[in-house]
């Protein structure tokens, strides 16, 4: 009887290990959406880009963990010297102007989107006009920074000194990582001077308006706008020294 | 009994295997060939069933160590740039069609045998019926 009681369990167990296998298995696969026909190099192609992009994923938290502790680390190595509180204010400040500390305050939200006027209906029209472009997006931010903006950031990429707004084709490459409409631009700053800028006659926002384009502003009380998410380096240029 | 508690495990497992957490990308190739040995050792359960000579020893260390050592294998494999695990793949399903073969065998010939039986069964009373009448 004994013997049939462990004879039954092991059964339950092995078809148990099995099947979740099976099911654990289908729902990776169907996640990372392997399907269709792809030829065999096409498949090492993609499966190459889906464990890199686990790695890099893997990698970011990892990083996210370190500068954590590394926080930490700091206000327990600085919290009885008040020399060194005076430093780790000045580093904070310096991270806060550089776009590499998460940023919240007043200011104001763009949603800008494609027309939803075709060619279908309207034949003569240009293609390209129906189109949010990378030049719109660099008008805006450069419109929102000369009216006091203080930390932009577009479809949750931080706008920084360095970052590049380029055409990549159907999307548009912000610091690099590639973005698609609906954009939506978040900035801090005095919001009544950044909708005013924006939308004053003769505008930017007027004439993105004209072309056909959705546009959506608005005033926010508080507003949340990520860290840069890259490393800065500056490889060529260095600090004149006593200035 | 031994049906009921593969049923029981089956759904168990599916319940489990559905709302566990998703595997890295990295390591489902590997069990997927873990999970083609079982399938095949389940297979070679069977027909060793059908041919009475089933060992419990031999099929528990079939599924457990064949799936293992394929892994192994795959992982070699991806260390040396030569894909082992096709190779692994092969053997396995190539082995799950012969036994899926002899499963096959056996039912259609013992359902063969049903229907000749009762054919004979049929052909006598039709026999004595005509004789009686």
């Amino acid at each position: 009887m004994e013997k049939k009681i462990q004879l039954l369990i092991i059964f339950v167990l092995m078809s148990m290990g099995l099947t979740y296998g099976i099911c654990v298995q289908m729902k990776t696969v169907s996640k990372n959406g392997t399907t269709v026909n792809l030829t065999s190099t096409q498949s090492k192609l993609k499966d190459e880009i889906l464990r890199i992009s686990e790695k890099y994923d893997n990698l970011f938290a990892e990083l996210e963990e370190v500068e954590k502790q590394l926080e930490v680390e700091r206000q327990n190595s600085t919290s009885n010297n008040s020399n060194l509180a005076t430093l780790e204010e000045n580093i904070k400040q310096r991270n806060l102007a550089l776009g590499l500390t998460e940023v919240t305050g007043t200011g104001v939200k763009i949603i800008l989107n494609d027309s939803n006027i075709t060619t279908a209906t309207n034949p003569f029209i240009n293609v390209s006009d129906l189109l949010v472009h990378d030049g719109d997006l660099m008008n805006v931010v450069n419109e929102l920074f000369n009216a006091g903006a203080e930390a932009v950031s577009i479809n949750g990429q931080r706008v920084i000194s360095t970052t590049a707004i380029e055409c990549d084709g159907n999307v548009i490459k912000v610091n690099g990582t590639k973005i698609g409409a609906p954009f939506e631009i978040n900035a801090i700053g005095y919001p009544e001077l950044l909708s005013g800028g924006l939308s004053r006659q003769g505008g930017t926002l007027e004439l993105l308006e004209a072309r056909g384009l959705s546009i959506n502003l608005s005033k926010q009380n508080s507003i949340k706008i990520p860290k840069y998410a890259g490393a800065i380096k500056f490889n060529y240029a260095t600090n004149i020294e006593n200035y | 009994m031994i049906y009921l508690a593969i049923i029981v495990g089956c759904i168990l497992g599916a319940i489990l295997g559905i709302n566990a957490p998703m595997i890295s990308y990295t390591y489902s190739t590997y069990l997927a060939i873990a999970v083609v040995a079982a399938l095949d050792s389940v297979f070679g359960g069977i027909s060793s069933v059908l041919k009475k000579n089933f060992d419990l020893k031999i099929f528990l260390s079939g599924f457990f160590v064949n799936s293992i050592l394929s892994i192994l294998l795959t992982i070699l494999g991806q260390k040396l740039n030569v894909d082992i695990y096709l190779a692994t793949i092969f053997v396995f399903i190539s082995r799950m069609f012969n036994n899926l073969t002899i499963i096959r065998r056996y039912y259609v010939e013992k359902w063969s045998e049903q229907l000749e039986h009762l054919r004979k069964i049929k052909a006598e009373t039709d026999t004595n019926q005509s004789n009686n009448s």
